[in-house]
């Protein structure tokens, strides 16, 4: 249920100074890529907020997404916003179960009709509603009608985004994202696997603030994170462009640092925010540990030909229709050659 | 006093027949489509793996153009060697090659239109030289795919009245210009009167065949002596033949495959006859395509070789048995294309000017580049084609100019006949000679009592 | 399926079944008609594969037509060379090639590769203005002159545009790229692209009959 104090008074009460909050939604407004002058604004909107109530539903999920956000070692930013929030439903986090929890759920939407936020991790299945049923109600069901009286859907995760790895070929569970169910509502794809957590509490912080998504891309993803490609603000960058790539794992070239084009690196085409903010704290992202990106926020990334075969190899099913198109061409040619000699009766074939 | 012409009134005299060619052509009537047909028909026959090459190879460079006299000497882009072709293309693409299928849906058909147009390109403006493809990248041998053309014109009752005409009399009389058995035989009657140089004629075994031309034996009477005297000098056991004397083989020049077969073989097979371990040639470029190079004379199971008149008079010279006076000019020498660059002989009339001391400058193009004159493969049978011709030939006399030698020497009537069409139209002074009248005029221990020929053409 | 799945995907998997199968189709189709017996008698000996001399010297003119061809004959090695050198030494270019046939070799730095890949175009463009400028009128220029330079360049142009990120988002551009490449498979049977192989049968055929004669071109 809907707390009634403000965040300000909240943040107080855990020892959260104002001169610590401010920092926060100074580093928010510059992480959203919002101008300076932004910062009394995602104060003030903080500050005063109501504290809106957020449903968090998880489908055919790992709860990697909901790990990513809260096992921060130290007491992160991050965790405030989980103050600013109402987070009246999730599975992890959530101390009730059974009926008790589904009541909670029902509640919240009542109350909140029409501006409550939903938040979504997990594909949906749709081969059999029997995959994935939370409370004997199908995924689907509960997704379709959860969404009916929220404000916005925020689908967190590369399941709910794009469908994630139960969509990898050969999808047996018949699993779509969010997007593919609810047409009617404003998604924000918070894409990744998981994401950057800090991508997903910016986006609840935008809204928040402005009561509206942020700028997103045209596969719904916010700008402010999922703008640029990695490739575009990796520090191996250098070698790339001088053509010294990594041959192997942890062969001379990998010892110092190359590129890793040749080892699988998706990150040309992959949008994210992996380069500049890193993981755990900027400690560390999978390039900088030697590991190529494997492309974990963009759609079908399981199903682009292998996270260790370079970008440029073609994505071909087999050889064999190679080998049947040499046959073919060697059999019409010599066809052709063959029906062009019988119509020809030439001085020269003749024999004299 | 000189009995037979100077080669100048030889030129005037061929002239005056040539503009009498058209008026005895036969008149091939046919109606338009089946011209198309049979020009198809024999298109199609004649496209063996190597033409097929050749005709996908054109990447349309337009390089060809920088090669030709023709283009060259009117910048005239209808004479671009690649347009000669292109019909030809169209034909093996509708109809022999690999995706005929669907070019027979989208392109065009053949017309008589096409036909007619092509004419031009392949008679008038072509020597099939081959210069072109010492240029195109691609290696196309343009010549030959030309030589099917005319083939196929012929089929189509489309050549030239001209080559109608000549071809027509060959058939008949497998000779032109009236040189027939009885002319040659009184020809020869005469030079031995004349010069009392004896040419044995119809002996029935004899080691060399000796072939002569219409043009020696109606006109140039100073060719055929020439060639006695050497062949005599030399101590030849030769013969003249009159089942087999002409070198001339206009079946391959028009375009009529089935007479050049014809003529050819029964050269060859009075030249086994007759036992000849050695066949000559007389200085008639095409004649060496037709005979040496013929694909169908099984050169390599008879028993004689095939040469070439400058080719013999060479290898007499390598093999120290022909001595020569000192020539005391400087000349340079032409190349004919057929011989040179087409032929693969650049080395034995060499040989022989070397053996005259002749100080020999190479004109600034030689040998397997050399400048066609512009009257080979019967163009200078063409009376539509003179003023293209003498066009053409100013670029040979400007390389000719070149080498600051007094004259030119050339081996082959057709050749010789255009140099002296262009030594008469533009006053030119240099002296035009025929290699094997050269050779006769400096033979050395040369016969007593009857002086040299005069030379041709020294006004 | 993105645009980039679908360039690398199913689009570049039917491009090399075009490929493959109509080149080996025109070639036989060619090669297989007749090959009649030449019976006159050879100046010299292995002409056939003294022929094969030519498919190397006429890489080059000869003295007497150097002048008048020197212009086309440099910027076509530019472009040929260029190209080649793009194709086999750009890192991400051997990549490809090594998942389609297992070779691979080391790369060259990329600005190698981007160098010449803009000489490359710069070289085709200057080609094409002849072309289309043709004072002489001598190129007879068919609808095939100018789709395969097309072919041609759009890899370059799209090569180039994604290496430097010019234009829409590096995964269009790249898509762009392959999608160009599998355009160039497709026609490279029907158009005068296969000179690939005729210059070198060609030249062959034609250096075998004249030295067969004696003549050495």
């Amino acid at each position: 249920m809907a707390n009634e104090s403000t965040l300000v008074e909240l943040l107080r009460q855990q020892g959260v100074s104002r001169r610590g909050f401010l920092k926060y939604c100074a580093a928010l407004t510059s992480m959203m890529g919002l101008a300076p002058t932004m910062v009394s604004a995602v104060s003030e909107a903080l500050q005063n907020a109501r504290r809106p109530s957020v449903i968090w539903l998880s489908f055919q999920e790992c709860t990697g997404c909901t790990e990513a956000l809260t096992r921060s070692h130290a007491p992160t930013i991050e965790g405030v916003i989980f103050d600013a929030i109402s987070l009246d439903y999730h599975h992890t986090l959530q101390a009730a179960s059974g009926a008790a929890a589904e009541a909670e759920r029902e509640n919240a939407m009542e109350e909140n009709a029409g501006s409550y936020l939903l938040v979504v991790d997990g594909s949906i299945p749709l081969a059999d509603p029997g995959y994935s049923t939370i409370a004997g109600i199908s995924n689907l069901d509960m997704l379709e009608e959860t969404a009916k009286g929220a404000a916005a859907v925020i689908a967190v995760g590369t399941c709910a985004t794009y469908g994630g790895l139960p969509m990898a070929r050969p999808n047996p569970t018949g699993a779509v994202p969010v997007s593919d169910i609810i047409k009617e509502k404003p998604i924000i794809n918070v894409a990744g696997c998981p994401p950057i957590p800090v991508a997903i509490t910016g986006v609840l912080a935008h809204y928040l603030t402005f009561g509206a998504p942020p700028e997103l891309d045209h596969l719904g993803r916010p700008l402010a994170f999922y703008g640029e490609t990695i490739h575009d603000r990796c520090y191996r960058r250098p070698f790339y462009d001088r053509g010294l790539f990594a041959e192997s794992f942890d062969d001379e070239g990998a010892r110092k640092g190359w590129c890793l084009f040749k080892l699988g690196c998706k990150a040309l085409v992959t949008y994210n925010a992996c380069a500049t903010l890193k993981w755990n704290q900027g400690t560390s992202f999978p390039i900088q540990s030697g590991h190529g990106c494997i492309g974990c926020s963009e759609p079908g990334f399981w199903d682009k030909g292998g996270i260790y075969k370079a970008l440029s190899r073609g994505e071909m099913s087999s050889n064999a229709k190679l080998a049947a198109a040499g046959a073919a061409g060697v059999a019409i040619g010599a066809g052709s050659a063959l029906l062009a000699r019988r119509r020809q009766n030439s001085v020269e074939n003749s024999e004299k | 006093m000189p009995v037979f012409p100077t080669f100048e009134q030889v030129y005037q005299g061929f002239a005056e027949q040539i503009g009498k060619l058209p008026g005895v052509a036969p008149r091939v009537e046919m109606p338009a489509d089946q011209r198309v047909k049979r020009a198809v028909k024999v298109l199609v026959d004649e496209t063996h793996a190597d033409e097929a090459v050749w005709l996908e190879s054109c990447v349309h460079c337009g390089q060809c153009v920088d090669a030709c006299h023709f283009y060259e000497s009117t910048q005239d882009s209808k004479y671009a060697p690649l347009r000669k072709i292109r019909l030809y293309q169209r034909v093996y693409r509708q109809e022999v090659g690999p995706f005929r299928w669907l070019y027979k849906l989208v392109g065009r058909p053949v017309t008589v239109e096409d036909l007619e147009e092509l004419q031009e390109l392949v008679y008038d403006s072509c020597t099939e030289c081959g210069r072109c493809t010492m240029i195109c990248p691609m290696g196309i041998d343009i010549a030959s795919l030309v030589h099917h053309c005319r083939t196929a014109l012929v089929a189509a009752g489309m050549a030239p009245p001209e080559m109608a005409a000549v071809t027509f009399e060959q058939k008949q009389m497998r000779t032109v210009f009236g040189a027939s058995p009885d002319v040659l035989r009184s020809l020869v009657q005469k030079i031995l009167d004349e010069y009392g140089e004896e040419i044995p004629i119809d002996k029935d075994k004899a080691e060399v065949l000796v072939l002569t031309s219409a043009v020696d034996i109606v006109m140039n009477g100073n060719g055929l002596l020439a060639t006695a005297r050497v062949m005599n000098h030399l101590g030849v056991d030769w013969t003249l033949r009159t089942d087999a004397y002409e070198s001339a083989n206009f079946g391959l020049l028009a375009g009529d495959m089935d007479l050049m077969v014809e003529l050819a073989d029964n050269i060859a097979k009075s030249a086994e006859r007759v036992g000849a371990k050695v066949v000559i040639v007389a200085e008639c470029g095409h004649a060496y395509s037709a005979l040496r190079w013929n694909p169908h004379v099984h050169g390599k199971e008879l028993p004689f070789e095939i040469l070439y008149m400058s080719e013999f008079l060479g290898r007499q010279v390598q093999a120290g048995k022909l001595r020569l006076e000192p020539l005391n000019r400087t000349v340079t020498f032409h190349d004919p294309c057929k011989i040179g660059r087409r032929g693969g002989a650049f080395d034995e009339p060499r040989a022989v000017l070397a053996a005259m001391n002749a100080e020999l400058v190479e004109m600034p193009a030689n040998r397997e580049v050399n400048w066609c004159c512009g009257g080979g493969a019967g163009v200078f049978l063409l009376n539509r084609a003179t003023e293209l011709r003498d066009k053409a030939f100013k670029i040979k006399l400007g390389q000719v100019d070149a080498t600051g030698a007094d004259g030119v020497v050339v081996s082959c009537a057709s050749c010789r006949l255009n140099f002296e069409a262009g030594r008469f139209k533009n006053r030119w002074d240099k002296q035009v000679d025929s290699l094997v009248e050269l050779v006769a005029d400096h033979l050395k221990d040369g016969e007593a009592g009857q002086p040299a020929a005069v030379a041709g053409g020294e006004q | 399926m993105t645009l980039l799945d679908l360039a690398r995907g199913p689009a570049l998997e039917w491009a090399l079944v075009i490929f493959i199968a109509g080149i080996l189709w025109r070639l036989l189709g060619v090669l297989l008609l007749t090959h009649p017996v030449d019976f006159s008698a050879p100046r010299t000996s292995f002409a056939k594969l003294q022929g094969t001399r030519t498919v190397f010297s006429r890489a080059w003119p000869s003295a007497e037509f150097i002048v008048r061809t020197r212009y086309q004959t440099v910027m076509a090695y530019v472009f040929h060379i260029g190209m080649f050198v793009v194709v086999a030494g750009f890192v991400p270019h051997i990549e490809f090639i090594t998942g389609l046939t297992g070779l691979s070799w080391p790369g060259l730095p990329n600005f190698v590769a981007t160098l010449l890949g803009i000489a490359a175009v710069l070289a085709l463009v200057a080609m094409l203005v002849r072309r289309l400028t043709d004072q002489r009128k001598c190129c007879v220029s068919t609808w095939d002159d100018y789709f395969s330079w097309f072919a041609t360049a759009a890899p370059l142009v799209t090569g180039l545009m994604a290496f430097y990120h010019l234009g829409p988002r590096y995964e269009t551009l790249l898509a762009m790229h392959i999608l160009s490449i599998d355009l160039l498979l497709v026609w490279f049977p029907f158009g005068k692209l296969m000179h690939a192989f005729w210059a070198v049968l060609s030249r062959a055929q034609t250096g075998a009959a004249y030295y067969r004669k004696g003549v050495r071109i």
